[in-house]
């Protein structure tokens, strides 16, 4: 059995396993499972009163891209990706990447909700601004491919055009753009402002993580079974996605610091978009555009080490669900 | 982009360069290589202003700049402190002049004296603060000099959580200010104030020891609620149950940590008197109190925080267990309390023989919650027998083991709840002539009892044993000072103390217990070269606590002789002659099975038989020692907390003041000492502070420098038993674990159990999945052996084998791409314009720079030519490209691509360095596949 392909009876037995892999992060997945209401949003409130306008701008803009954008690779994970994939564990785990996405969206709601904002205009800025619009127009113009009738998933160009697509919502929009919005929920963190707000974002960041190794996962391993793949024009052709996926974040993050605040403008983030972009070509086998430096030091204590957490003074991210396995595991043998 | 700063008073004046590098360059004096780290910070500063930054915001940039720089170089660590010191003295003593530290000192020391007087006009301070010191002298005893002994963290927390302030929230007091603030609302009732005053100053100014987070924050106040901890036992009236609810409102407000007990509150279903209705159970009443300590801010700095404890007898038990999940009707989840069973050597007899447990309604069975030991035993086996003869309501039957296996699940994956042991507690007690101690306190160390007459309290303060390490050896004398001086500021805590609940002042003012702790453990191993997980370790530490505990009951005998008994004294067992090593023996022959401690002394000199004949006739305070967890005054004395061991060598803290990046001073001065610093900092970031897999450091280094998940979790047992042994209250002992194994979870906590361990604190699991890492180099493929689009390039590489050196630099794709390039465009390669720029440039020309290549500057990391075209690697490439090996390849692919995401043994892609796992010794399989399967990783 391949991992693409038309679908086929054999398609939905999950042994013989195929892809550990996918198993694997369907289980580590489950044991991720968090809920909004774990974290209480009281002091982040004040701190929002407390912030200047650019700040609550940045705040506000983040999450007007994130809540629907969560949406949006839904959409694209059900048309575009489940679909065309035959393996069941792969299957499992996009089952749990949908929930969690939606997950994500109603943890997005859930800050809506509480934080003092016009919520209407919030809805309405992906509709509007142009820089965001053409951000969820790059998004879509690779989905509609995959929706349309003639596709056939076989053919080297059915193929290519899947890649295209996971390459477009996997590695730009979750992989590079969700980052650089990780980037500025996290910085308020280090200032010691919206705590809770940068819990959350603590876990979707988590979460993230995994659905784009999932994403990296299936690229290497759809090119790994189909040698017509690998093209330098196709190899090019990807790498101008990534490329002006990083070029609409640059317009975006503008409309995002139109001045800046405390320690974030738009420049920086820009590099580092860049810098994330160079690390997603290297892990597609290809080389770096950008040779930029991390210019976010910071984040080593962000996203790179354990975190201690003092339980009575912040909710602890790190914690995961599962356990019944291992002891009765044991005891079988 | 031309930028603007917003003075304080509004108005803009042009960024200035010189400005900033002039207050970089003063707080890099002195140290290694200034120049570049002045480079350094500035031109990092300079990337992150906007125009309109505020002066402060600009301060904070610097700052900011500094600490993100610590994880390269902990002389960061040192600027970012002295930066923010400057920040604090000129909000505090105004403006002086900074190229004259005599101008400094002086105004520091007229300042306090403003200070004081101010702050009793202001109605801040008490007015004995004026009254009863000789406040000039005070002042000429401040040493400003030791705010260099702050690390950034320890200073921040200062500033954050301890300092008086204003009403727009700056600060009224520089550190040394505070220090004395502290001594001085703690000597109030001294023949010469003054003179004690300086002596505390002195123990607290140095980190010998430091004063609870209460006493920090009320001492010398108009407001002075200087208790750390209160224990209420909630009764089953309703009455009752409101007040508590009003109680743990006041507790809460005056900053006091609280625990709370449950188990008397009727089961689920126990019928009511008054309306012939049945209970709701404990959980809706939990509930409430939930609820309301989220209200509250403690000492205006945090909500409330609280634990509730139930004995796992009681019929609504299990619902206990799931009041942590974090799923289910939010009503019956507690979202702020914490949860803490409490167990009796019966449970934990039954668990070990397989047996039945029964649980009971505690309106049946009111008197399990008052008795202990083996008079519990008795009466709870009357209980079965009732039971089963159909003579009560309701019981509850559920196999021993299986109920503990399922504490121990919650544990693992909520952190709740924390087990604790009522009999170890209420055998080895004291005090318990006063009563039953029916709960620990929020942080598990205290042991006092309570009733409905009476609030238990604690006051705390926390000896630095890292402080009292000098060249390897401890100095006693220095310590035995450390140790009377805190005892006695403890015991003159209590009659200043001003408690908001007529039943917690009552137990205090009549039980004046304190609890004397000990931080720096792990610190103070590191600086012998000790191993945390060894027998000599060990017996150090057996050695450190019967020492401290010695000088704290002596301390306190002889303040009986001079202040008086405290006044449930007799009846004690100290009265009778005994001191608390001798429960040992009380709780062995009660329980019936050996206690596994050793019991040898490892301090010679110390004759307990002339202290025992003292303490018979008259102690000071009903206990003594408790050590807490130190979460934020061991940040201010720049040490580890409590017993803790190294979190890991490199680690961030999720603080309410703020977020920090940790990183082991002890460990990076060793590597440096070794040559060995440079070459391995990015991996000790890569590897998430976990020195084992880092081969360029030798093997006795790594045996110091364990994190705490490397490191045996029999070995914080062994700790917690051999310190547990000599003290009257017990230790916050946390607990740390990689496995998941719950059958090797059981016997862990069987063993605490086992050793006389009172109780344990929160259990941090290591976590299996992490975010994908952002500074250290990560390539999620090269850990697969994927090589993605990298094959095609492998296949050029063979048609142009002899242009290799070419290919590298052309980039082959690079060139049908037209994308609109940003303005920081790459360098094709940027090592050598990193070799460019040198390391003298004059700073204050370096900002401009910035812009024009600050990939120069940022990181000391060379862009590196990819392995993938190394000659010598291309023979494993090639062959990699037809048959993608899995498990070989990755091993020597990319020596330093970190698979980040998943913690070691996680799931099937695996950090490809040789892993050992240190329970087994065993060697994990590499390859995907077969790792899944193995149980070590799991």
């Amino acid at each position: 059995m391949t991992l693409i392909g038309k679908p086929s009876p054999e398609d939905v037995n999950l042994h013989p396993l195929r892809y550990q892999w996918a198993y694997d992060l369907y289980n580590q997945a489950v044991r991720n499972t968090w809920f909004p209401h774990e974290i209480a949003l009281k002091e982040d409130l004040a701190d929002f009163e407390k912030m200047t306008e650019d700040e609550r701008h940045a705040v506000k803009f983040v999450m007007a891209f994130f809540n629907p954008g969560e949406l949006i690779v839904n959409r694209v994970l059900a048309l575009g990706v489940y679909p065309y994939l035959k393996s069941p564990e792969c299957h499992l785990y996009l089952a749990k990447q949908m929930w969690e996405e939606a997950n994500h969206c109603v943890a997005f709601e859930y800050v809506l909700e509480t934080f003092p904002f016009d919520r209407e205009t919030i809805y309405n800025v992906h509709l509007e601004v142009e820089s965001m619009k053409a951000k969820e127009a790059f998004v879509m113009k690779f989905l509609t491919r995959m929706t349309d009738d003639r596709l056939d998933i076989e053919t080297t160009e059915g193929k290519k055009d899947f890649i295209r697509n996971l390459v477009a919502y996997n590695i730009v929009m979750e992989g590079i753009w969700f980052y650089s919005g990780f980037l500025v929920a996290l910085s308020f963190r280090q200032r010691n402002q919206l705590r809770n707000f940068g819990s959350m974002i603590n876990w979707v960041l988590r979460d993230e993580s995994l659905h784009l190794k999932f994403g990296i996962n299936l690229i290497h391993n759809v090119l790994e079974e189909n040698a017509d793949l690998l093209t330098e024009e196709f190899a090019a052709e990807i790498r101008a996605i990534i490329i002006e996926g990083v070029a609409l974040e640059n317009a975006y993050n503008k409309d995002l610091f139109p001045t800046g605040i405390l320690g974030l403008n738009a420049d920086y983030v820009n590099q580092y978009v860049q810098y994330v972009a160079d690390r997603r070509l290297e892990e597609l086998g290809l080389e770096k555009q950008y040779g930029v430096t991390n210019p976010a030091k910071w984040m080593a204590g962000a996203t790179d080490v354990y975190e201690l957490v003092n339980f009575f003074e912040s909710q602890n991210t790190s914690y995961e669900v599962d356990s019944s396995a291992s002891g009765s595991h044991k005891k079988a043998e | 982009m031309s930028i603007s700063i917003t003075k304080f008073d509004g108005t803009k004046v042009p960024f200035n360069a010189d400005k900033i590098n002039k207050s970089i360059e003063r707080a890099c004096q002195g140290l290694m290589d200034p120049i570049s780290m002045v480079t350094q910070i500035a031109t990092e500063t300079e990337l992150t202003l906007y125009d309109g930054i505020t002066t402060n915001e600009m301060d904070q940039a610097t700052i900011n700049a500094a600490l993100q720089n610590v994880k390269d170089d902990i002389a960061y660590d040192k600027v970012a402190t002295r930066l923010l010191l400057k920040t604090i003295y000129r909000k505090v003593v105004g403006e002086y002049d900074k190229d004259n530290d005599d101008d400094l000192d002086l105004k520091h020391q007229a300042g306090f004296v403003e200070f004081v007087k101010k702050g009793v006009v202001d109605g801040k301070l008490d007015p004995r603060m004026v009254e009863k010191f000789d406040l000039k002298e005070l002042s000429k005893a401040l040493n400003i000099e030791r705010d260099d002994l702050f690390q950034y963290a320890g200073l921040s927390t200062f500033e954050n959580r301890y300092a008086l302030k204003n009403m727009d929230q700056t600060p009224r007091e520089t550190p040394q200010y505070f220090f004395m603030r502290v001594a001085m609302g703690l000597s109030y009732n001294e023949e010469n104030p003054t003179l004690w005053a300086k002596r505390f100053y002195n123990k607290m100014s140095r980190f010998e020891y430091i004063a609870g987070g209460s006493t920090n924050l009320g001492a010398g106040t108009i407001n002075p609620a200087l208790s750390n901890c209160f224990l209420l036992e909630i009764q089953d009236d309703m009455n009752n149950i409101a007040k508590s609810v009003a109680d743990v409102m006041l507790l809460s407000k005056g900053s006091g940590g609280i625990g709370a007990s449950v188990t008397k509150l009727r089961a689920t279903g126990s019928p009511l008197k008054s309306n012939n209705g049945v209970s709701t159970g404990p959980t809706p009443f939990a509930k409430i109190i939930d609820t309301a300590i989220r209200a509250i801010q403690r000492g205006g700095k945090k909500k409330g925080a609280l634990a509730f404890y139930m004995e796992n007898w009681h019929c609504d038990f299990p619902d206990f267990i799931d009041w942590k999940h974090n799923a289910g009707d939010d009503y019956l989840r507690m979202r702020t309390a914490n949860t803490a069973a409490y167990i009796s050597d019966e449970f934990m007899k039954r668990v070990k023989t397989n047996a039945p447990w029964y649980m009971f309604d505690p309106a049946e069975t009111p008197d399990l919650c008052e008795l202990y030991g083996n008079a519990f035993s008795l009466r709870y086996a009357e209980y079965v027998e009732l039971g089963k003869q159909g003579q009560l309501r309701v019981f509850k039957q559920v196999p021993a083991t299986e109920l503990f296996r399922k504490m121990l699940i919650s544990l693992q994956t909520t952190a709740h709840p924390w087990i604790t042991w009522k009999d170890n507690i209420n055998l080895r007690a004291m005090n318990n002539n006063t009563g039953t101690i029916h709960m620990s306190n929020l942080c598990t160390e205290i042991c006092l009892p309570q009733d409905k007459d009476n609030i238990a309290v604690c006051n705390l303060a926390s000896l630095n044993l890292a402080v009292h390490v000098v060249n390897k050896e401890i100095n006693w004398g220095k310590l035995e000072e450390s140790v009377r001086l805190a005892i006695r500021q403890l015991d003159n805590l209590i009659d200043i103390n001003v408690l908001p609940v007529p039943e917690a002042v009552k137990s205090d003012s009549e039980n004046r217990a304190v609890g004397l702790g000990v931080m720096g453990v792990a610190d103070a191993l590191e600086k012998m070269g000790l191993p945390y997980e060894s027998a000599p370790a060990y017996d150090f530490i057996d050695r450190i606590f019967e020492f401290i505990s010695y000088m704290s009951y002596d301390e306190s005998a002889n303040l009986a002789v001079t202040r008086g008994s405290y006044k449930h004294f007799e009846g004690s067992m100290w009265s009778k002659g005994m001191v608390p090593f001798d429960t040992l023996d009380v709780m062995e022959r009660d329980r019936g099975v050996k206690v596994t401690v050793s019991r040898e002394s490892k301090h010679r000199g110390l004759n307990w038989d002339v202290l025992r004949a003292k303490v018979k006739k008259g102690m000071r305070n009903a206990t003594l020692l408790a050590t807490a967890p130190n979460a934020n005054i061991g940040l201010i004395a720049a040490t580890t907390p409590g017993v803790d061991p190294r979190f890991a060598q490199v680690f961030s803290r999720n603080k309410i003041s703020g977020k920090y990046l940790d990183i082991n001073h002890n460990l990076v001065k060793d590597l440096k000492n070794l040559g060995l610093w440079e070459e391995v900092k990015e991996k000790i970031v890569e590897f998430q502070g976990d020195i084992s897999g880092i081969t360029e450091i030798p093997d006795h280094i790594k045996a110091i420098y364990k994190t705490s998940f490397t490191t045996s979790a029999y070995a914080f047992i062994e700790v917690a038993a051999r310190a547990q042994k000599w003290m009257d209250q017990a230790i916050s002992r946390n607990m740390y674990l990689d496995t998941r194994d719950i059958d090797e979870t059981m016997k862990i906590y069987m063993t605490a159990w086992e050793k006389g361990v009172k109780s344990t604190y929160y259990l941090h699991m290591k976590p299996r999945h992490t975010a994908e890492q952002s500074t250290v180099n990560v390539n999620k493929s090269s850990m697969t052996g994927k090589v993605g689009f990298g094959a095609l390039k492998r296949v050029a590489e063979v048609k142009t084998n002899d242009e290799s050196e070419l290919l590298a630099d052309s980039a082959p794709i690079t060139m049908t791409v037209e994308a609109e390039i940003p303005v920081m465009q790459p360098v094709a390669h940027v090592a050598p314009v990193q070799h460019a720029v040198p390391a003298y440039v004059a700073p204050q020309h370096v900002p401009q720079m910035a812009y024009v290549a600050p990939v120069s500057y940022a990181a000391p990391e060379p862009v590196s030519v990819p392995a993938s075209i190394q000659p010598s690697l291309d023979i494993d490439r090639l062959r990699s490209i037809n048959e993608p090996v899995r498990s070989a390849a990755p091993a020597y692919e990319a020596p330093r691509g970190g698979f980040s995401e998943v913690s070691r043994g996680g799931f099937s892609e695996v950090k490809p360095k040789p892993k050992v796992i240190f329970a087994g010794a065993k060697t994990c399989p590499t390859d995907p596949a077969e790792l899944a399967q193995c149980d070590s990783c799991q």
